[in-house]
């Protein structure tokens, strides 16, 4: 327990990613050891005293820690999506905080072998009850991307929302890549641009979906105070929340929109419904800059809505005029996301999260950045601060 | 069935072998549970109210409304490639339960929120019939 300030117990000691790219012909285990190296070169760290490793995607938590040449105490490994991020970061800051490891990395890697399981074939979409994004193979509802489309259409419908609209999401995200050395989609874009993109599944363009790059991220965490052994100054988790789900809840989407079997047909949450923010002590005012998962683009409305940003009902509005774009209000996806940086889940966001709290970012730095949160649609939410 | 279908089957586990039968005679029935009355949707052995495992299948009236709609405009598995431009459409029917099916008989473009539909029935192989639906009449 940290007796100096209670919500800094789980630190973020190091962060590392591989080289981003298209179909990089890489295997998943060279470029979980560049993300690895970068993570401990970032940490002070040697490979030794990492003792343990929970994978999101990528190598199997019994094989890995081998062909890594480790000797690790508290191994494990997630449901294969990305939306378990979160999950995996708070899981490792548990086991440190236990001390039933000492430094725990976090690892994700996905490149485009997996891409035959997404989009053109039909991996775990025929599942009984439905796939894990509302596939429904049987009536062509597949991709991903399908369920958050019919989220998209429902929320057009109910609030008057538009394509254009929406499209500032995907010109933000550009502008912010376009300062990030690393982002493989720089080129800027115009709303023009967005609304001459193809419809893949309508309403959802072609321009709302994060292309398929290649991607590892590794992320060592810790308790406060292993974390004085590192390098860097730590950035802590102040709070955090986990992943919703049940009948009210939809995938990349939000309460309130009467798909699926959601029953409560409207959405207005008031801050206690919100606890992460109790839990870290602040406001979204005090937010700084906004990591959102951004598979798709409309998440990022979805998030918005859901963590009390904007009113219900309003994102679409509230993103215009630059507000989420570099030198705007409220600055969401810094490094691009995964609509323009790189496809990783969450995990580069979350890199991003606690570099820009180290005031580590250059050129896209958001000034006086001391609370980055990181969000997930439905329910997941980390807060870090220094 | 002449021509073999190329399209993805639906995965039936053994209790939901009935919607299927029913199916079959141009029936659309979803379990309803015999200790609370609730009509659940996807099926499942248990009741997700009371967790009871009694129920019967009970016979819907085949009528509901759109609550949102997507079309396809590029096949993501080839067996669909013919059918685009091809909608998929969340119904909400009437006695609650909200599923997922391809609207057919329609234009994409007159698909609106709050469409009255109503059950059709296709033979897709020798043993399956999809439940779809059309407008209503």
């Amino acid at each position: 327990m940290n007796a100096v300030d209670p919500r800094k117990e789980i630190a973020v000691v190091g962060v590392g990613s591989s080289r981003f790219g298209r179909d990089l012909q890489m295997d998943k285990l060279s470029l979980i050891a560049e993300a690895f190296k970068e993570a401990l070169d970032d940490s002070g760290l040697r490979k030794e005293q990492v003792d343990g490793l929970i994978v999101n995607l990528g190598v199997d938590c019994d094989l890995l820690p081998m062909l890594l040449g480790m000797d690790v105490r508290y191994a494990a490994q997630t449901w294969p999506h990305a939306r378990l991020c979160a999950t995996v970061v708070h899981w490792a800051g548990m086991a440190a905080v236990h001390n039933t490891a000492n430094y725990v990395a976090c690892i994700w890697c996905y490149t485009s072998s997996e891409t035959r399981n997404l989009g053109s074939g039909l991996g775990d979409a025929q599942r009984v009850g439905g796939g894990p994004h509302f596939e429904r193979p049987e009536y062509g509802m597949i991709h991903p991307g399908a369920g958050v489309a019919m989220a998209t259409r429902r929320y057009f419908e109910l609030y008057g929302s538009t394509s254009e609209q929406l499209g500032a999401v995907a010109v933000a995200h550009r502008k912010w890549a376009a300062l990030n050395p690393k982002a493989v989609f720089k080129k800027p874009i115009t709303i023009e641009d967005y609304l001459n993109s193809p419809f893949l599944i309508e309403p959802l363009r072609l321009l709302d979906f994060s292309p398929v790059t290649d991607s590892a991220v590794c992320i060592i965490v810790s308790n406060a105070d292993r974390a004085k052994d590192c390098r860097k100054v730590p950035v802590y988790i102040l709070g955090l929340q986990g992943m919703k789900s049940g009948r009210e809840h939809i995938i990349m989407a939000r309460e309130g929109l009467s798909l699926g079997q959601q029953r409560v047909t409207s959405f207005s949450p008031s801050m206690k419904d919100i606890p992460v923010y109790g839990m870290a002590g602040i406001t979204p005012e005090d937010v700084d800059c906004a990591y959102i998962y951004d598979a798709f683009s409309v998440s990022v409305l979805f998030t918005l809505e859901e963590f009390g940003f904007c009113p219900v009902g309003e994102a679409a509005n509230w993103i215009q005029d630059g507000r989420i774009e570099p030198k705007g209000e409220l600055p969401v996806n810094t490094n691009g996301g995964n609509l323009s940086e790189c496809w990783a889940g969450g995990w580069a966001h979350i890199v991003e999260a606690v570099r820009q709290v180290r005031n580590e970012c250059g050129e896209r730095q958001v000034r006086n950045a001391e609370i980055a949160q990181f969000m997930i649609t439905p329910g997941v939410a980390i807060v870090f601060g220094r | 069935m002449d021509v073999p279908y190329e399209k993805p089957l639906p995965i039936i586990p053994d209790y939901e072998r009935p919607f299927w039968e029913a199916t079959k005679k141009r029936e659309l029935r979803l379990q309803r549970c015999a200790d609370c009355g609730h009509i659940r949707y996807p099926s499942s052995p248990i009741c997700p109210e009371c967790w009871s495992s009694e129920y019967e299948w009970a016979r819907l009236s085949g009528r509901g409304k759109v609550i949102s709609w997507i079309v396809y405009h590029r096949a993501f598995t080839p067996a669909f490639a013919g059918d685009v431009p091809y909608n998929v459409a969340w119904i909400e029917l009437e006695e609650g339960p909200r599923l997922v099916a391809n609207i057919i008989k329609v234009k994409n473009e007159e698909i609106h929120t709050d469409m009255a539909v109503q059950e059709a029935f296709i033979d897709i192989t020798d043993e399956l019939t999809l439940l779809q639906f059309q407008p209503a009449t």
